[in-house]
């Protein structure tokens, strides 16, 4: 066994404390299995499935939050024959980022058995589709190897063009699923090349060596155009997931075709899971930046991003003014909240490192609140429309008399969404302005006015769900929502009430899961940038 | 340290919870006696500012720094940015806290007995919003943290919202957004304001740190507390003279212009579209029309005066240059909102409609007086802001009072109703005239003292326009006497119409609401020092001085 020694492969084999930092992924690797494996002997039916599904996003959930406790900081990257080379990374704010989608993910297989388990007659293959989507996004979020990012992207697509299609006779959906589809094939045929040419120019698939080409490269000039072209191809396919204008077009068809519970997944966990993603390449990329002269790269980079975040979040905003679909709406609504979280990665800029640390909390804190607005809000959507038969704006007539139990929640997370205290959503921006503020330059303040305007053209059409929900009414029926799906939305109503006066806890939580990457991007010679970079 | 303020601001919003829980018949109870409450709790203010009032421990600036009640505990921390739960009372805050809770009062005393109850339309959700109401406005008129007012200033807007979008008049839907969209279009201004602030006041001090080597700065108006980071605390931006000293510097700029007028605007469009005036005013006829009773005397009473208050708070003593800057923009915005607004009373024939616009012109007064930055313009604007808070609230009420019998609101369908209703027409000519400011009543002291003001500012080599100021500003007072004795010559004089001869006259509970608003227009107008400038002046005329000594510092 020669050849063993001298590869040194058995080295580098993982150990068990190594796998069991990325168990969570694991669990869903393995529930994806059973849900195909035991129907053969139990018989298809969506209680097995659900039954299944449920234990084991509940054991990944149980991984996750132990992973978090014992993950150390700086994180570990493994999962590599080659030490320098990890493939996937366990550190903080992964392990962080896995509980939050996690609990999602929960929260929409359980809107799933409220409305859809009934009529689904393939239940196995739906949440085959789903769970591996997850384990995409979990892995996005757990790389900055570039072979990984475009697996892990895939991974996170794929299944999702086929779930926004999934009722093969709903015509709606085939054509919202083709649409997705061909417009992910070609951002994803973009970002392979790009990565294809950075490799041809690094010859590394670590984005901290891509980064430190990039900034030499920068200085020295040589290559410059070539890796500017391949740098904006590979983040293509990021826009592409986060759905930042111009790669926003399959959004609302995609949203709108597909299941609400679907609508739901995608809307929130796709875009958290991109930005998470981009902030870890752009802090990466700005952490290799160290003199003072190399600063001229960082200022186009920070107004691009900068720029992109602005359009993103007016063209959402402005698009969803005329929408008669409220699910429609809440699909371009979630572009324009891309492009505010979007505004947090472009204050790593900063040169010194407060902003960072502002930044990627911000982002965290964003994430977390509008997770739990979005669901309340979809929630209550998917039982309007499960009861209705629509979720047309006309739906929600009156439900102040027909549902007061769906329309509270609902005017709280509409209003938690436009961002007005005393609800949650006003201090995720609260904290996303204050990162824009911190770095006191003209891109911060251009950014903090262009957050404030948005508010207020949002303003304008959540007020038209809420006007319709309790100004008007036109004597249709009372609505009669499963009991479970109402607790489901006021508990999201009241978490969004209470997440506005636990913002200190809120942030602390925050602050813990993304100081790996803002420690690591920061101290240059510190200790944990090393155990980061070199582990 | 008490919690007396704390306790003034949250027994509405306990009384809204109560509210949720009690049956439903009880509802208004609860609310009448958690606005009593409030008022009651506010009054024990009295003795504090009576006896001269010596600021709490630890506040003793001698410049517009001296507070009372202090209550001042962290809130949110982390990122060095320290938010603070902080509740204080000055001159300038107090009588308008008063306003909050009497008005608040009596406009729930005026819910008592509203149209939509018979048909049993949404009693509890009406008094829990209403009750959420009075403490944001509560919140704003005692919170020195800029990011506590911001939530104290947010939270009234959406139970304003629906008060008026849910039991208002025909239009109420298209009124209640407009009001939403232009009072928030204001607040994302001030949210502007509120990060720029901070971190403006943070570098400030860190490149003071570093000049002086020191590891922090003094405070500006507290013993022996020092400043390491940014402060939201509206009272240290404006005394703290390091602060100061950035933010009013001509060098200090923000995206390129400069930032003590930059900031001083966007704060000044926020509060200038509450207030109203023109151009920002739109909101105001049709939200004021489309309201019910109640809900517009708050509007009338409370709202309006917040944009007063915040020209107060926050523009002048933080931006005094801004202010001299655009002295001469916000007067003529000031008089145009007077003259227009009187204009526009005059060619109203909608009751209700006329008094909304004689409010856009009664506070061009007030931003005339603060405009024009003399001790009797401040002084002048104050007392408009309280006189006003207590005539326009009863001319509502008394609209309201009319509209509940006769079902409409058409000033030239009425006529001869002092003859009908004796005792309604004796305090609705006490109520109008205290509008029109017949020297007596409260009315005439606000208007007297903002033109006096406007008068003195000739001295200032800034102002070589502000006589020409108040001589237009005097002569609108004839316009103001002319739409009111219109009025009352249409509505209550004249020979008794056939079909109001059944009018019951104002029963007990309406007399109840109006003949404290009565007394005071008089008492105000008598007693002026008595009742209002010993409270405030001291306040005012320490800010007045701040403000003049930071333009005569910064070139």
């Amino acid at each position: 066994m020669s050849f063993l020694a001298d590869t040194n492969l058995w080295s580098n084999v993982p150990v068990g404390e190594h796998l069991f930092l990325f168990s969570p992924m694991i669990v869903l690797v393995c529930t994806m299995l059973a849900v195909v494996a035991f129907p053969i002997v139990l018989g298809r039916s969506a209680a097995v499935t659900a039954t299944i599904v449920k234990l084991g996003v509940i054991t990944a959930f149980i991984l996750a939050i132990r992973v978090a406790g014992q993950v150390t900081d700086g994180g570990v990257s493994g999962l590599s024959t080659s030490p320098l080379a990890g493939l996937l990374i366990a550190d903080n704010l992964a392990a962080g980022f896995q509980i939050i989608l996690l609990v999602f993910l929960g929260a929409v297989t359980l809107l799933w058995l409220i409305g859809s388990a009934s009529s689904e007659e393939n239940s196995p293959e739906f949440f085959i589709l789903l769970l591996g989507s997850a384990l995409g996004m979990l892995c996005m979020t757990a790389t900055s190897n570039l072979l990984m990012i475009v697996l892990a992207i895939e991974l996170a697509s794929l299944p999702s063009y086929a779930i926004v299609g999934f009722n093969k006779r709903d015509r709606l959906g085939a054509e919202a699923s083709l649409k997705y589809m061909i417009f992910g094939a070609v951002c994803a045929a973009i970002m392979l090349y790009g990565v294809s040419l950075i490799y041809g120019l690094v010859g590394s698939l670590r984005f901290e060596d891509v980064a430190e080409y990039t900034v030499s490269q920068m200085v020295s000039g040589q290559n410059r155009l070539l890796l500017s072209v391949a740098l904006l191809c590979f983040f293509a396919g990021v826009g592409f997931k986060i759905s930042a204008v111009p790669f926003h077009f399959w959004c609302p068809d995609a949203f709108e075709g597909a299941k609400i519970e679907v609508t739901t997944w995608l809307s929130v966990a796709s875009k958290a899971a991109g930005l998470i993603l981009l902030a870890r390449l752009v802090v990466i990329l700005c952490s290799a930046v160290d003199y003072p002269i190399e600063m001229s790269l960082v200022q186009p980079i920070a107004w691009g991003l900068g720029i992109i975040a602005a359009v993103t979040c007016t063209v959402g905003n402005f698009s969803a003014y005329m929408q008669k679909s409220v699910k429609r709406m809440l699909a371009y609504s979630s572009i324009a909240h891309a492009g505010y979280m979007m505004m947090a990665t472009a204050v790593f800029l900063h040169p010194s490192t407060k902003g960072y640390e502002a930044g990627l909390t911000a982002l965290f804190v964003y994430i977390v609140i509008y997770l739990v607005m979005n669901l309340g809000a979809f929630g209550v959507t998917a039982l309007v429309s499960w009861e209705t038969g629509s979720d047309k704006i006309e739906a929600f007539v009156g439900l102040m008399r027909r549902g007061p139990w769906l329309a509270v929640p609902m005017v709280i997370c509409l209003v938690s969404l436009v961002g007005l205290p005393p609800l949650a959503g006003f201090m995720g921006k609260w904290w996303i302005l204050v990162a824009l503020g911190k770095l006191e330059s003209n891109l911060g303040w251009f950014l903090v006015i262009v957050a404030v305007v948005n508010t207020l053209i949002s303003l304008y059409y959540y007020l038209r769900v809420i006007v319709a929900m309790i100004l008007k009414d036109d004597g249709q029926p009372v609505i009669h929502a499963s009991l479970g799906g109402v607790a489901m939305v006021n508990i999201c109503g009241i978490v969004v009430l209470a997440l506005f006066f636990l913002q200190g806890s809120l942030k602390t939580t925050s602050e813990r899961f993304t100081r790996d990457l803002y420690q690591a991007a920061t101290n240059q010679d510190d200790s944990h940038r090393l155990a980061w970079k070199d582990l | 340290m008490d919690h007396l303020l704390s306790w003034i601001i949250f027994v509405p919003t306990l009384g809204a919870i109560l509210c949720l829980f009690v049956p439903k018949r009880q509802v208004r109870v609860v609310a009448v006696t958690a606005s009593l409450a409030a008022l009651i709790l506010s009054l024990l203010l009295f003795p504090t500012f009576l006896g001269g009032g010596e600021g709490a421990a630890g506040y003793s600036g001698s410049h517009y720094g001296e507070l009372h009640h202090v209550e001042r505990h962290e809130w949110i921390t982390g990122s060095n940015l320290a938010i603070e739960y902080f509740l204080g009372i000055d001159g300038l805050g107090f009588p308008l806290l008063i306003l909050t809770t009497l008005v608040a009062f009596l406009a729930c005393l005026a819910s008592w007995n509203m149209e939509s109850w018979k048909v049993g339309k949404g009693i509890r959700a009406y008094f829990v919003l209403f009750l959420l109401l009075e403490t944001g406005m509560l919140g704003v008129f005692v919170s020195l943290d800029f990011f506590l007012f911001y939530i104290f200033w947010e939270v009234m807007l959406l139970p304003m919202y629906f008060l008026i979008g849910v039991w208002g008049g025909e239009r109420r839907e298209y009124a209640a957004i407009k009001f939403f969209l232009f009072t928030l279009g204001g607040s994302v201004l001030m949210l502007v304001a509120l990060v720029a602030m901070y971190f403006y006041s943070d570098g400030a001090l860190a490149s003071e740190m570093q000049r002086t080597g020191a590891d922090a700065v003094a405070s500006g108006y507290r013993d022996g507390v020092a400043l390491t980071h940014g402060t939201f605390d509206l009272i240290e931006l404006a005394t703290n003279k390091v602060i100061q000293g950035h933010f009013n510097a001509a060098s200090t700029v923000f995206l390129g212009l400069k930032f003590s007028t930059c900031m001083f605007m966007f704060l000044f469009i926020g509060f200038a579209i509450k207030l109203p005036v023109v151009p920002f005013h739109t909101w105001l006829p049709d939200a004021h029309v489309q309201a019910p009773t109640p809900v517009s005397m708050i509007l009338a009473g409370v709202l309006l005066k917040m944009g007063g208050y915040g020209f107060l708070r926050l523009c002048y003593p933080i931006f005094p240059t801004g202010g001299e800057t655009w002295a001469f923009l916000l007067a003529v915005i000031g008089i145009v909102s007077i003259l227009y607004g009187a204009l526009c009373a005059m060619a109203q024939t909608d009751f209700k409609k006329l008094v909304a616009y004689s409010s856009v012109s009664h506070m061009g007064y007030v931003l005339l007086g603060i405009a024009v930055m003399t001790e009797a313009g401040f002084q002048g604007a104050m007392f408009q802001m309280i006189a006003h808070g207590i005539s326009s609230p009863m001319c509502f009420f008394l609209v309201g009072v009319v509209y509940d019998r006769a079902h409409h609101r058409e000033i030239n369908r009425f006529g001869g109703l002092w003859m009908t209703m004796p005792r309604y027409g004796t305090l609705a000519t006490i109520g109008f005239f205290a509008s029109l400011g017949l020297p007596g009543l409260c009315g005439f002291i606000g208007e007297v003292w903002v033109i006096l003001g406007t008068f003195a500012a000739k001295d200032n080599p800034a102002m070589p326009w502000a006589p020409t100021m108040a001589v237009l500003a005097a002569s609108a007072v004839v316009l103001t006497a002319g739409y009111i004795l219109w009025l009352i010559r249409r509505v209550y004089l004249g020979r008794e119409r056939e079909e109001y001869q059944s009018f019951p006259d104002v029963s007990a509970r309406e007399t109840m609401i109006l003949v404290p608003m009565a007394v005071l227009s008089i008492a105000l107008g008598i007693f002026p020092m008595q009742t209002v400038f010993n409270f405030t002046n001291g306040t005012l005329d320490n800010m007045l001085r701040h403000v003049v000594q930071v333009i005569g510092l910064v070139p």
